[in-house]
């Protein structure tokens, strides 16, 4: 057997070559792009001298990190990043959840249809278009919240948009509108699956609808809740950059401000590439630590891991 | 069956569909009031007259849009990218799933491995940043295209399908002399056109909403039209500079929504037709994601 190993191993490329070759253009494509990055992360350690290539040129062990370990613009930014994720986690997990559980009372089937169906384009209108709309709307001299503010309150205009007390509420509630209908689907799906038999004991022993909704919707989806909340937790700290960026204006910055806005200034307007690498970093670890952590907490509880 | 029904179930089904109904409503009032503004006469908007339904019709700031060469070049551009990148993107990402669906098959799952790592850990902004300027990217339309043709989650759910596909066609075909490339052509992609249409769509809508990597890697005449947009709503970038003397604002009004309009049109009159194929993408890459 041992002997013939070698003739195999070749017989066995042979017979799969065109596998293997279908393969070698998009591995190199996802080595070059995923990997390369990936190792680029040491810039985070060596200083960055223009021209010379994306590595950096000396090694400078932890300087950037202690400086940013001392900087109050990280910590500004830390700590806004937490708050907002924290807030966001709060108010959007439950909200979908709820709106599964209600669309699939409806029972007009082609409305339950329409709702559903409209519901979820927003997932697909751009980031840009979305905050450009919000725009118009909130706008201090035309947009029809303040002119209902004003005709129906004699209140004055407010610039929301511009307002650090607005930015989080704001926020928030453009990732409510955007995403609700979408994550809604994989609990509908979780909802259809529960046995109609369930529903019909319960019935029988008399229940009402809302109790129904308590005793055995609820209780089905449970495992569902679960996984998709160690989900959430693991994604924490990846907020929606681009939502941040768009939303960002010098006057709401000291909430705005968040890790990843943070990286994207220093590193690429102030053309800090080795410092900002290292807050990217440092947060890109924290972010590998929460995913592995829920995880493995997941695959404890529930059996059911996400990789 | 039911006839009889309590007062507490019906006030029950009156929250529910009042629930839904002002779902519809949230969902669709922006782009009704964004339609209203960009076909209004600039006097009606001015008097606060236009919420939901078009006063004094008036198709000027479209003709507008269109005769300023920024727009209508931003406008090609974007289409560019969408047409470009979903076929790099679908040809490698084919190309990559088919073997990998093959879980017997050495080396198949070191590559996952690589794959599912890089889900969890990647190299941050900057050092994608400076890999695309080191390989003379910056400043070409490339820079759009090649560095985000292969997104793990939607290979993944390409990989989960073509895994799904029965082996027994295979091996039929390998009997009847096919090599696998010739199975791949035959047998594979044509099972296989709904997760095609539902990665390719996924991956048309990234390409034509992205516009944070036009503005870190392109120069202004290459600017995609999400980018042309959000530098008018910044005011980066001025529109309606012809527009005349007193209304300018209101008219600049109008002519940011008629912006908004045409650049998501693409995507809302292709939505009635496609969503079902997004709904299905979703649940398989539900399955294991």
């Amino acid at each position: 057997m041992k002997q013939e190993k070698p003739l195999r191993r070749r017989s066995y490329f042979v017979r799969y070559w065109q596998l293997y070759a279908m393969m070698v253009l998009p591995l190199l494509y996802f080595l070059v792009f995923k990997y390369v990055p990936m190792l680029g992360n040491v810039l985070a350690f060596r200083r960055y001298r223009p021209g010379m290539g994306p590595f950096g040129t000396e090694w400078v062990g932890l300087t950037y990190f202690s400086r940013f370990w001392s900087d109050p613009a990280f910590w500004r930014a830390f700590r806004n990043t937490l708050i907002l994720s924290i807030l966001n986690l709060v108010v959007n997990f439950p909200i979908p959840i709820l709106f599964a559980i209600l669309l699939n009372e409806v029972h007009l089937l082609a409305f339950k249809k329409v709702v559903q169906t409209v519901s979820y384009m927003p997932r697909f209108i751009s980031t840009v278009v979305v905050i450009a709309i919000l725009g118009e709307l909130l706008s201090p001299s035309s947009g029809i919240i303040n002119q209902l503010r004003q005709q129906l309150f004699g209140k004055e205009a407010l610039y929301f948009m511009n307002e650090a007390r607005f930015f989080r509420i704001i926020y928030i509630l453009v990732d409510t509108w955007q995403y609700t209908g979408w994550t809604a689907i994989i609990y509908l799906a979780a909802i259809t699956a529960i046995p109609a038999e369930l529903y019909e004991a319960a019935t029988i022993d008399g229940a009402s609808r809302t109790q129904q909704i308590f005793y055995v919707t609820i209780p089905s989806i449970m495992p569902t809740i679960m996984v998709m909340l160690i989900i959430s937790v693991g994604r924490l700290l990846s907020l929606g950059f681009e939502k941040v960026l768009l939303l960002y204006t010098p006057d709401n910055s000291m909430v705005s401000d968040i890790i990843d806005t943070l990286v994207y200034r220093t590193g690429l307007a102030n053309q800090n590439y080795s410092y900002a690498t290292a807050i990217g970093l440092f947060s890109g670890i924290i972010g590998v630590i929460l995913v592995s952590s829920s995880n493995a907490l997941s695959k404890r509880l529930t059996s059911e891991g996400i990789y | 069956m039911k006839t009889y029904r309590s007062p507490s179930s019906l006030l029950f089904s009156f929250v529910i569909y009042l629930v839904m109904v002002l779902t519809l409503a949230l969902c669709l009032i922006p782009f009704l009031y964004m339609l209203a503004l960009s076909i209004s006469s600039p006097k009606a908007i001015i008097q606060n007259e236009v919420f939901l339904i078009p006063k004094g019709l008036n198709l000027q700031s479209y003709i507008q849009i269109f005769s300023y060469p920024n727009f209508f070049n931003a406008y090609g551009n974007t289409f560019i990218y969408t047409l470009g990148g979903t076929a790099i993107s679908l040809t490698l990402m084919i190309l990559f799933a088919y073997p990998l669906s093959k879980t017997r098959l050495k080396g198949v799952k070191v590559v996952m491995r690589l794959v599912i790592f890089s889900m969890f850990f990647s190299g941050g902004l900057i050092p994608n940043y400076l890999l695309v300027s080191s390989l003379g990217l910056t400043n070409t339309r490339l820079a759009m295209l090649i560095p985000f043709a292969i997104n793990q989650f939607n290979l993944i759910l390409l990989i989960n399908f073509f895994k799904s596909i029965p082996m027994d066609l295979e091996e039929a075909a390998i009997i009847d002399g096919l090599d696998y490339k010739g199975i791949l052509i035959r047998i594979i992609l044509p099972l296989s056109t709904a997760a095609l249409a539902t990665v390719g769509l996924y991956t048309a809508v990234f390409f034509w909403n992205d516009w944070f990597h036009g503005l870190i890697y392109l120069k202004s005449s290459q600017f995609p039209v999400m980018l042309f947009l959000r530098n008018i709503v910044t005011g980066t970038s001025m529109v309606g500079d012809a527009a005349g003397s007193g209304d300018k604002s209101t008219i600049a009004i109008s002519i940011k929504s008629a912006v908004i309009i045409t650049s998501t049109l693409p995507i809302i009159i292709l939505y009635p037709f496609l969503q079902r194929f997004f709904v299905k993408g979703v649940m398989i890459g539900a399955v294991k994601g």
